[in-house]
Parts: C-alpha cells; structure tokens; sequence
C-alpha cells in the first residue's frame, strides 16, 4: 500500500494537543511545508519538541498552534531572535520547557532505546537541571560505584514526528543525500509515526540499487509527503540554501504587529497550495537534480 | 563597524581573529556553532600559519573545510566547502565531543560572568523574563565536556561582563576553583578575547585576569566596563601582540575575503 499523500493529508492526521517533534537544525532541513499546512489547519495545544530550531517553531507559534515548546535552542542565528517565541515566552503565551540539545537527545534516546534513562554530562552545574527538580524529567545523579556525576534524560514520548528529506519511495524507504548531518535519526527513532515531506518520489530501484545511502527503512515512515523546495525558507543541502532575504523580511514585519499579520497571512498562511506559497516567495521549482 | 587599532595596521576583529587563532595549536581539534564568525576565522588563520595540522570541523560537521568564503551563517552549508568528511550529528559529532575527540570550543553568551560561564536563555527572572534569548543550545553541554574552552566578545560592557548570571546556559569554570575537578569535568576556559582585551583565568580562583591590553585601552578602562572586579596579573599588563603582515594578508584575502566576521561588530 502506498505511503504517499498530500501535505494536506498528513497535516489533517495529526491531531490537536499532539507532541509533535520537529527536523532539522536552525536554518537548515526543517519540514516547512509540512509545518506551514499545520498552521493553515489552525492546530491547538500543540506540544513542539525541537532541539535546535527557529523558522518552523516561530509560524507554529504566530499561527497559535502551540501549547508548549520544548527545546535547547530557538533562534535565527546572527539573523535575529525568533519573534513571536521570543514574545509568546515573555507574556506566558506560550509553555517552554527548557533544555539543551544534548539533553532532549538524550531524552528522545531514551525513549528510542526503551530505557529508563540516558546518562549525560550535559547540563551539570547549569540551572537548566533546577527547573525539572518537580518532574525529575532530568535529573543530577551519581553513579554508586564510581562517585561519577550524571544526569539521567528520561524517556520522552514522542507522538509524530516531520522530517524533510530528499527522496523516497511509496513503500517509505527515504534518504537524505548525500547522507544525514543532522539529528533527525534521533526524533524519528523516538516518535510513534514520522511523517516525511521529501523533494521527490523515486522508484523503490532507487533504493535497492544503491541501498547503502538508505537514511529510513520503509518500517519508520509511515507517511511521504512529496513538497519540492520543501524546506524552504530554510536549506536542502545539497539541493538549495536557506533565504537569508525571507528571513529579514520576516522579522522586519515583526517589529509591527499589524505589518506582521498581514506579511504572515499574505507570504506564510495565506498561500492555499505549498506550490502557491513558493509562486508567492519567488522561488523556482523543478531545478533541483 | 569596527574600528582601527591605533597603532597597529588593522581593525579590531582582525586583532580578535589573530589573538584567537595565535591561541590555537597543531593539537587543537575544534568545531564551531552559531554566530561564531571570530573563532571560525581563527581556526582558518592558524591551519594557514603556524597549526597546519590543527582539526576544525565547520558547523561541527564539515571536517577540515577549507570554504572559500564564509556566508551569513556559521551552521550552514555555505562553510563545508573542501571537507574531508561531513559527519552526522548524533553518532558522529556527539561522541567525538563527549569523548574529548574534539579538544577545543568557543562559546559566548549574551552575559558571562568572572569564571566564564554564559547566559544565552533570559534576561531578567526566568520565570518573566525581560527578554527572552535563544537558550542554551549545544553551548550549554559542551562546556561540561571540552577541555579547551575559549569565549570572545565583541561587545565588552558592564551588561555583557556581570557579576551574576541571570540564568547559568552553560559552564565554564562553575563556582572557580576545583569545582570542575570535582564535578569530574575536563579542563575548563583558557581564555576570553573581547574588543578590549585578553583574558586568560587566575589558577586558584579561576576567575578572569587581564592577560593583555589592547593597544590604547588602559586597565581602569577594561575595569569600568566590566561588572566584576577584573584581577590584574604581577607586573605589567603587556600589549596584545601586533598581527604580522602575513597573518593580515591571508585573512583578508584567503580566510575571510568577504568580511563576514564584521557581523559580530
């Protein structure tokens, strides 16, 4: 059976109130497409886990689909502070739950390893491990042996998690190319279901031919969303870089909020197809090899 | 916009690139992560110079890049030109940092205190915070895992340089003194390189002691613009070394021909 559906599809499947974990690293590789159907569906409660992330958690946030936001890092880089998280925190519109990167991977490890924990450095002797002392979620411990200081990450369930990849087939097998830089072995690995929004569907001889460069078995996809330039306005290395001039643009209109709504309607929400959307921003579509 | 050094035929990133890579040896194996222009530059400079062998892996992925100039962002493809290996983040990155592989870090924060740690999650309480920053990040646990710490900042002022955190992102040497050895930590900060002086850290205490002056920049100077008492070394604070021709010509013209280190002035 096929795994391949619409953006709009594999949005309407993730229901209000999920924990969903989203791709990517900052500017690079986040499923934009997938996320931008998630605010035009107008989802609620929404729990983000995101472990170095900007653009997707910053529309998710705008487009009031969040509850909570978990992360080690939001930000648009030497670009500017994410706008609406920064002031969604700051008034308490928004939950966050404070970690580092290395923290929510070990979390999300956990969770992938049926574990009770993962141990770390990570985060001993900063005041991130005071703000779990309540729920213990991660925790300063000692080994009994050993006297040596740890911190146990528990298991962190995952509902769904987006990823953004180059190719795959509609049994679900999905690759990044060249190979994957970056951490989202670690949400999928963690997630219940992942759903992949991918440049292209190829033939599964794609795979079996070069099976090696297979990033996803079949078995952790469970849906392919196919959106070229679906990453956009972050990169598809090494298919296109991120949009230094929509990022600007972006947080120039943030500094108004009236600007603002009517930049993220006209340029993010608005747009009724991701292929509308790219017409909107300018970009080219069918370049990528 | 930086400014000229007086004195010295350069501008003040180009001092702060060339403090930073002279601190880099052939045994450093370093990586970068956001907004890290300085330090970047400074682990081309020195492989061009005097640390041919020295490891960087740019955006902590891209082993031995070598690009040929340096975009708007320090995590991004742009960098990874002429890499030898691009590693994966999780398997690769991760237990070359936890396993002190990778032996040197330059972090920052949007405040560091005395004995280097940094804050990069609010301003103000947490709980209400006046700003909300990006938060820790990666910088958060490498400073938990890296022996070779080094911190820079463009901007030394009393609001950068406090006394008391406002929230501990990530440690450099904790509360100073053994704390680390306690804490079965690695090392710790060896230097912080601002646009008035270096910084290196008092053995006993760990906090910041003035290792050299800027040309032009006096130590009441450095004092007034910082929010902690500044220790000053026995003896004469000496000058920070003047930038060879050479080492200003291969970062002007091979290193950073487009200037992307002037985004953090």
């Amino acid at each position: 059976m096929s795994k391949i559906t619409t953006l709009e599809k594999a949005a309407a499947s993730i229901p209000d109130g999920s924990t969903v974990a989203i791709g990517g690293l900052s500017m690079n590789s986040a499923p934009m497409a997938l996320v931008r159907e998630l605010v035009r569906q107008e989802k609620k409660d929404l729990d983000l886990v995101a472990i170095v992330a900007g653009m997707a958690v910053d529309w998710l946030v705008a487009g009031g689909c969040v509850r909570r936001v978990l992360a080690g890092l939001v930000s648009f880089e030497g670009l500017g502070l994410a706008p609406n998280f920064r002031a969604a925190v700051q008034s308490g519109a928004v939950a966050i739950e404070e970690y580092s990167e290395h923290l929510l991977i070990c979390r999300l490890q956990a969770q992938s390893y049926n574990l009770p924990f993962m141990p770390t450095r990570a985060g001993l002797g900063t005041d991130v491990l005071g703000l779990h002392a309540e729920s213990g979620a991660v925790r300063e411990e000692k080994d009994g042996p050993t006297g040596e200081r740890y911190v146990a990450c528990t298991r962190l369930p995952v509902d769904v998690a987006l990823v953004h990849a180059h190719e795959a087939d509609e049994r679900g097998n999905t690759r990044v190319n060249p190979k994957l830089v970056w951490m989202d072995n670690e949400i999928v690995n963690a997630a219940s279901r992942t759903v992949a929004s991918v440049e292209r569907v190829v033939d599964t001889a794609v795979f079996t031919a070069e099976p090696e460069r297979t990033t996803y078995p079949r078995f952790m996809i469970d849906t392919v969303a196919p959106a070229p330039q679906g990453a956009y306005p972050c990169s598809c290395f090494p298919d296109y870089s991120h949009d230094s001039d929509f990022f600007m643009a972006y947080s120039q209109a943030a500094r108004d909020r009236e600007t603002f709504t009517q930049f993220f309607q006209e340029r993010v929400a608005g747009p009724e197809t991701w292929e509308d959307f790219l017409a909107v921003n300018n970009v080219a579509t069918g370049v990528s090899a | 916009m930086s400014t000229p050094v007086p004195g010295y035929d350069c501008t003040m990133d180009e001092l702060m690139v060339v403090a930073f890579s002279r601190a880099m040896s052939n045994d450093t194996r370093a990586f970068n992560g956001a907004v890290s222009f300085i330090p970047v530059c400074g682990y081309m400079l020195a492989r061009r110079t005097h640390a041919p062998e020295l490891v960087w892996a740019a955006s902590s992925i891209a082993v031995d890049a070598d690009p040929g100039e340096i975009g708007d962002s320090t995590l991004s493809d742009s960098l990874w030109g002429g890499a030898s290996m691009l590693s994966n983040s999780p398997f690769d990155f991760w237990t070359f940092a936890q396993g002190a592989r990778y032996n040197t870090f330059a972090f920052r924060g949007a405040q560091m205190d005395a004995y280097g740690n940094v804050n990069n999650t609010v301003i103000g309480p947490y709980d209400n915070p006046k700003v909300r920053l990006p938060g820790g990040g990666g910088m958060a646990d490498l400073g938990a895992m890296i022996p070779r710490i080094y911190l820079w900042s463009s901007t030394h002022n009393p609001r950068t340089f406090v006394e008391h955190l406002h929230f501990r992102s990530g440690i450099g040497w904790g509360d100073g003194g053994d704390h680390r050895e306690r804490m079965a930590m690695p090392g710790g900060p060896q230097l912080c390189i601002t646009n008035l002086c270096v910084f290196d850290f008092e053995p006993a205490s760990k906090r910041m002691r003035l290792a050299s002056l800027h040309p032009g920049v006096t130590a009441e100077q450095v004092q007034e613009a910082t929010g902690f008492e500044v220790l000053l070394p026995d003896g004469d604070v000496p000058t920070t070394a003047q930038p060879t021709d050479d080492e200003l010509h291969i970062l002007r013209t091979e290193v950073d021909p487009t200037s992307a280190r002037l985004r953090e002035f």
